[in-house]
């Protein structure tokens, strides 16, 4: 076996003209891109349409509806995360969409148990929403009036913290939601209808203020959807970037693949958690939403490998796959590649039932749950495997590193930290 | 949030068959001697503990365990993977502040579980390790215990646990060892080449080059408008460049035992980074808030990124490798 990986992939890099079929497979991947983000924006600008009612006519049943709403527009974006790594212009981009974790007092008023400033973040508690005017680092801010542009260009990562998290998904899950105080006990963030009331029945405070920066925080996520998809749309930079170099796609999607499952999902969302027993380290704290966001990044993985997407509406989206590629290569590691993904998609989904049965992800994070810690490192050890197995199939194909010129962290390392 | 460098595996064209001088050297003459001294080292912790566990008595072991563990910290994969044992054993960097977070939580509970040593592993990470231990021993506020408090058998319970987690560690590596000896036959499902072996090696080095730079320079470098010196790793226990030197100290002894040629330019590349590094004299790095101290350290980040550049000319291109994924590769 390993002869044969050894031999198949030094003979791939010397003999190599490039394989029959890898332009076909890079279109592919662009179009399930472009469906996958039209996809998200579709289901933004019902997110967009839902917290309008809610702002118009605030009650418990307009609340839920765009509570439901947010849960049904992570799906398909879930499923553009293995995009992620490797195509610098989505990496350069995500942060103001799906940044995580966040200091959630720089927007709102938090419990006391939140505490204040920290030595890491002298804004953790900055409360905007009830704060017209501020100095941040030295510059005295007039937020009389919640723009997006006050959101995006003042308060995310104001003073250069990650956590300062403005914009995006996450910071309308908290808008939505209000904080998960119950830990690691069952029950997810109670924020009531009435925090976005007017007059006399308005609760937190500020309610005016609140409902501006929900509908700010909303548009932008809209129009930052929207760049997305055009640069994906025909024309777009990173369709054309990609179709142009079809070596460096095939680079990019597997890199994609692999950081996500280890680095990001398995290492970052999963395991870190598990480890700190922090429900705040879960991925959608305040909504409880997390399971679903794991499993849909498992999914998207699998699209990516199997060249295939099914979009929101059920139609679907198919042609040549990375998994044909790589087994005109190596029939044996495309087929534990398949095996591996399919496992970790099984494992994700094995977590997903759990809290249908009545478990939280959170309530699994807790000190000395056994059950739900063998649940979740079952998930992050097939992630890992699977990573290995994309690795044998980056080697069976004899890539370079062609795909990351022009990637901001090697050019300019000084950009990944800032 | 940020991609950090992506580089993927592969044999390059047309380079020669893979060299597998590095594995067997590598493990036997830099990362079993690692392991072992690690462990002998939190074995003696977790002994002046029991004995004595106030702060000026744990210092010294407390000091020596550090350095053991940065011979072997950039063994990522394997059996420090196992377990989740590296953030178990250091959590650093920590951005949201957990560990003061969790520690202050214990103290605070006076939680019974540092009594209990087989409920102690069940604790966050971020209120065990060294960097929870580095709270007790060294933070003016939690620091001047006594020999009967709470946070003196806080500091025992760390000290056993950390000692317990080398045992692990050491008893896992001589597995693994194997695995990587036998890379390539029959039944080795981890290691299913020889150059997958090196692969793994070649990625903690070059993985590692890159830690050191930007997290552990970088972090309390932050912005030229906003240097963060408590950003600094083990700023408490004064020791944010030591952990630079000893770091980098390892990896040239890494280095050196995955080439069978010469490698010169990664060997010039390595003092002068070492030379560098001892002729600032800040052990705090604390030098980052003045412009001219500042730049003294970025030159340090440079040269240390520059040996990252000599490492993937001599030894990625002479073995065919280059790094694989990375467990760092997220946010």
């Amino acid at each position: 076996m390993k002869t044969t990986v050894a031999i198949s992939a030094l003979a791939c890099a010397v003999a190599m003209p490039a394989l029959a079929g890898k332009p076909e497979v890079v279109q592919n991947y662009v179009a399930i891109a472009h469906a996958a983000y039209e996809d998200s924006l579709t289901k933004a600008q019902e997110l967009q349409t839902a917290i309008d009612a809610l702002l118009a006519e605030p009650s418990e049943d307009t609340l839920a509806a765009a509570r439901d709403a947010w849960i049904a527009a992570r799906v398909p974006y879930m499923q553009t995360e293995a995009y992620r790594f490797g195509n610098a212009i989505v990496d350069d981009w995500e942060g103001k969409v799906n940044a995580w974790p966040l200091d959630e007092g720089l927007i709102d008023y938090v419990d006391a148990s939140y505490g204040g400033a920290t030595d890491e973040n002298e804004y953790a508690a900055l409360n905007v929403i009830a704060s017209p005017s501020f100095t941040l680092s030295g510059e005295e801010v007039d937020a009389a009036e919640i723009t997006p542009e006050l959101l995006s260009e003042k308060l995310q990562e104001a003073d250069g913290i990650e956590a300062n998290v403005a914009t995006g998904y996450h910071a309308i899950e908290f808008l939505l939601w209000g904080q998960d105080l119950n830990g690691t006990d069952a029950g997810a963030g109670e924020r009531p209808w009435t925090d976005y009331a007017s007059g006399d029945e308005c609760t937190g405070g500020n309610c005016d203020r609140r409902g501006a920066y929900l509908k700010a925080a909303t548009d932008l996520l809209v129009s930052d959807l929207e760049w997305m998809v055009a640069q994906w749309a025909e024309g777009g930079e990173a369709a054309t970037s990609l179709t142009a170099d079809p070596d460096a796609a095939i680079s990019a999607m597997l890199t994609g693949m692999g950081s996500l499952s280890y680095g990001e999902l398995a290492g970052e969302r999963m395991k870190l958690g598990l480890m700190l027993n922090d429900p705040e380290e879960e991925h959608d704290c305040f909504s409880d939403n997390t399971h679903e966001s794991h499993f849909y990044d498992g999914i998207s993985i699998q699209n990516v490998w199997m060249g295939h997407y099914t979009r929101t509406d059920g139609t679907e989206v198919t042609g040549e796959s990375l998994r044909d590629l790589v087994a005109e290569a190596d029939p044996e590691v495309a087929e534990a590649v398949t095996t591996d993904i399919a496992d970790s998609v099984d494992k994700l989904q094995a977590i997903w039932d759990r809290v249908d049965q009545g478990e939280s992800y959170d309530q699994m994070l807790a000190r000395g749950n056994k059950e739900g810690e063998t649940l979740i490192m079952a998930a992050v050890d097939a992630l890992v495997a699977q990573t290995q197995e994309i690795e044998r199939a980056v080697n069976a194909l004899g890539l370079q590193e062609i795909g990351f010129e022009g990637s901001d962290s090697l050019d300019n390392p000084d950009a990944v930290f800032q | 949030m940020r991609l950090l460098a992506l580089a993927l595996a592969s044999l390059t064209a047309f380079a020669p068959m893979p060299v597998m001088a590095g594995v067997t050297e590598a493990i036997r003459e830099h990362i079993l001697p690692a392991v072992e001294e690690f462990s002998a080292a939190t074995a003696d912790l977790a002994e002046t503990a029991a004995d004595d566990c106030t702060a000026e008595a744990l210092r010294p072991s407390y000091r020596q365990a550090f350095d053991a563990w940065m011979g072997l910290s950039h063994l990522s994969f394997g059996p420090l993977e196992t377990d989740g044992r590296a953030l178990a054993i250091e959590f650093w960097p920590d951005p949201r502040g957990m560990v003061a977070r969790t520690v202050e939580g214990m103290t605070a509970d006076a939680d019974p579980v540092v009594d209990d040593p087989e409920s102690f592993p069940e604790v966050s990470v971020a209120g065990r390790g060294l960097m929870a231990l580095e709270r007790l021993l060294y933070d003016d506020a939690l620091s001047a215990y006594g020999a009967g408090d709470y946070n003196c058998r806080y500091a025992v319970a760390i000290s056993a646990d950390l000692s317990r987690m080398a045992g692990e560690v050491l008893a896992d590596w001589r597995e693994h060892a194997e695995l990587m000896r036998t890379a390539g036959a029959e039944g080795n499902a981890r290691y299913m080449s020889e150059n997958e072996a090196s692969q793994v090696l070649y990625t903690a080095l070059l993985t590692t080059i890159e830690f050191d730079a930007d997290q552990r320079l970088g972090r309390p470098m932050g912005t030229f408008d906003r240097p963060r010196p408590t950003r600094a790793e083990t700023w408490r226990s004064n020791r944010p460049l030591r952990n630079v030197t000893l770091s980098l100290k390892a990896l040239r002894g890494l280095a050196l035992t995955m080439s069978d040629d010469p490698i010169p330019a990664t060997e010039a590349a390595f003092d002068t980074a070492l030379v560098t590094a001892e002729a600032l004299g800040d052990p705090l790095l604390a030098g980052v808030e003045t412009p001219q101290g500042r730049l003294k350290v970025e030159i340090l980040q440079q040269q240390i990124r520059a040996i990252g550049d000599a490492i993937e000319a001599e030894i990625g291109d002479g073995l065919g490798l280059s790094a694989g994924f990375n467990s760092r590769d997220g946010d």
